[in-house]
């Protein structure tokens, strides 16, 4: 896809959306740069999707603007119809047209008003790059969840988008197909260059799949993840400001003490993990065990139980060299700073 | 032998004999209704699916006066016409009174609510990921309408049946927009209600059987139509 090497993909700025005046999503600024895998991780109602429509522009913001390529979207209709080319959507739940598979994924092509022959031959790749080649004639209508979602992949494919968008892609495949639909979709990113931009609520799948992770909440951008969420309230006292979970007191910054929020996230890559009492000017520490463990390529992550579970990321050396394991006594410490307030 | 074997054995001479009136009766008819449904469904389908798919101020109401309008008696259509068509009336000096294309009038306006309120159900019906579907893919406005109106076919096409249904049964207005009028505005209906009155029952009866058989061949063409949807 030809882009604008001045320019990112994508340039979110100051969006606001409500849903019947109720503020369902707001976003200082989000940049997205063509060519990455971006995977956007959070629960039911953080506004994944509200924002995936609005970047799939199906749905206009009530506030703030949208950059395509440096070029602002809803300034000028050819604007927005010639973005709108260049990029689709899956849904969660693919709908497929009550027809033939052919037909679904020549729906788009005939769109674009490509000759018969041509169509034929987009479809048969976009079908052979989803493992589905014999699947032409078959009746949409008589597909199982995971060849259905499968189709929709294909569908969206055919087109040749440059940027492609994924509502939970893996939500209604069993386990078998998780890892072929991760496999598919990092391939088209790689082979074709095309901007994969999904939504998931499985952590774990975005790190797998994505270049970059980023963390919704209550419709707010996160950062980075949604590990480490506390809820609770903040307390001030001689000791100075700190996050009462009702479990632990985390020391945040004085110039929340008069906030009203209910949640802190704490940042996994921002808390020092240590056999021994680490001596610094942080003021957090807390004693802990570790709980869990995974990895995902040379990432570590340690879940350690200290009156609230926290995540750790740490590499696999650091890991290796601590001879950590699973109940290991381990001492966790960060700055005040490294904890946000929602 | 009764009334109704008498009739029976009329109807099966009238029939197979081809006798030129009855057919020219059932021809006359089927064009009637198939062009008030036509056009019923030109302008029923695209008001249904706009009212249906658009969420405004009093659209409830719109859905509620569209109902009511379907249970329109047929006499009154008829009283209204008569009034606008009539020679002193309004629209008098297009001398439709009486004519094939008054009863197409009439027909029309009794079909028009049906096809419209059950192609609103239709696309109330319709699955909403299929207009996102369509939009994600870059299907503009027009093309959205239409793959709504498509993946919601066999109810639209239902909705049509109904008003052809509506069309070809009803005779009240027929009979005071058309003037029944022999080899002229003469339907199946008004000529089962003539025939009947003057004691022609075998006459009546020939009739009766056509409508049966058309209203029975357009619903088998549906039924099949929708089970050829549904198998493959």
């Amino acid at each position: 896809m030809m882009m604008s090497a001045r320019h990112p993909q994508f340039e979110l700025l100051d969006i606001v959306h409500r849903y019947d005046g109720k503020k369902a999503l707001e976003i200082g600024r989000l940049v997205l740069q063509g060519g990455e895998i971006y995977g956007f991780v959070g629960p039911n109602g953080s506004g994944k999707t509200t924002l995936l429509y609005i970047m799939n522009l199906l749905l206009r913001p009530t506030e703030g603007q949208i950059f395509f390529e440096g070029k602002p979207i809803y300034e000028g209709a050819n604007c927005r119809s010639s973005a709108q080319r260049k990029m689709t959507m899956v849904l969660q739940n693919p709908y497929l047209f009550d027809t033939t598979v052919e037909k679904n994924l020549e729906y788009s092509l005939k769109l674009r008003g490509l000759p018969r022959e041509k169509r034929l031959g987009l479809v048969r790749d976009a079908l052979d790059e989803v493992g589905l080649v014999g699947f032409e004639k078959r009746r949409a209508r008589q597909l199982s969840g995971g060849e259905v979602q499968l189709v929709g992949l294909a569908r969206a494919l055919a087109l040749g988008p440059g940027v492609l968008f994924l509502d939970e892609p893996t939500a209604n495949v069993d386990a078998k197909r998780i890892r072929q639909l991760e496999n598919i979709i990092t391939k088209i990113n790689r082979e074709r260059g095309t901007t994969v931009v999904l939504t998931t609520h499985n952590l774990d799948e975005a790190y797998r799949i994505a270049h970059r992770v980023f963390s919704l909440f209550e419709g707010n951008l996160v950062s980075p993840t949604m590990h480490n969420l506390f809820k609770g309230a903040i307390r001030t006292s001689p000791e100075g400001t700190c996050f009462d979970t009702g479990k632990i007191r985390i020391q945040i910054p004085s110039e929340y003490k008069d906030s009203e929020s209910e949640h802190a996230t704490v940042d996994p890559d921002e808390i020092i993990l240590s056999r021994e009492p680490f001596v610094s000017s942080a003021r957090n520490s807390f004693a802990g065990a570790i709980v869990q463990i995974s990895s995902e390529g040379d990432r570590v992550y340690l879940d350690v139980e200290s009156g609230e579970v926290f995540r750790v990321e740490i590499t696999g050396q650091s890991f290796r060299e601590m001879g950590l394991n699973v109940r290991s006594r381990v001492y966790l410490t960060f700055k005040a700073t490294s904890v946000h307030i929602l | 032998m009764s009334y109704f074997t008498e009739g029976l054995f009329t109807a099966g001479r009238l029939l197979f004999a081809v006798d030129p009136e009855v057919y020219g009766i059932v021809g006359r008819s089927l064009r009637i209704s198939l062009t008030a449904t036509f056009f019923a469904s030109l302008v029923g389908v695209p008001l249904g699916f706009l009212i249906g798919s658009r969420d405004f101020r009093g659209k409830a109401i719109v859905v509620i006066v569209v109902h009511t309008l379907m249970a329109l008696p047929t006499v009154v259509v008829g009283l209204l016409g008569y009034a606008i068509l009539s020679r002193q009336a309004p629209l008098g000096f297009l001398e439709l009174l009486f004519t094939p294309r008054a009863i197409i009038m009439g027909e029309f306006i009794l079909s028009l609510p049906i096809i419209t309120a059950l192609t609103i159900s239709a696309i109330h019906g319709l699955d909403r990921r299929a207009v996102l579907t369509a939009q994600t893919l870059g299907a503009g406005k027009f093309r959205v309408a239409w793959t709504s109106l498509m993946e919601a076919r066999y109810s639209v096409l239902a909705a049509v049946i109904v008003g052809f249904g509506r069309a070809a049964s009803e005779v009240g207005s027929a009979m005071m927009l058309g003037g029944n009028i022999r080899f002229y505005t003469r339907t199946m209906t008004t000529a089962i209600a003539l025939e009947t009155s003057k004691g022609e029952f075998g006459f009546a009866l020939a009739l009766g059987l056509f409508l049966l058989l058309v209203v029975f061949s357009v619903n088998i063409l549906l039924h099949l139509f929708q089970m050829k949807g549904r198998v493959r």
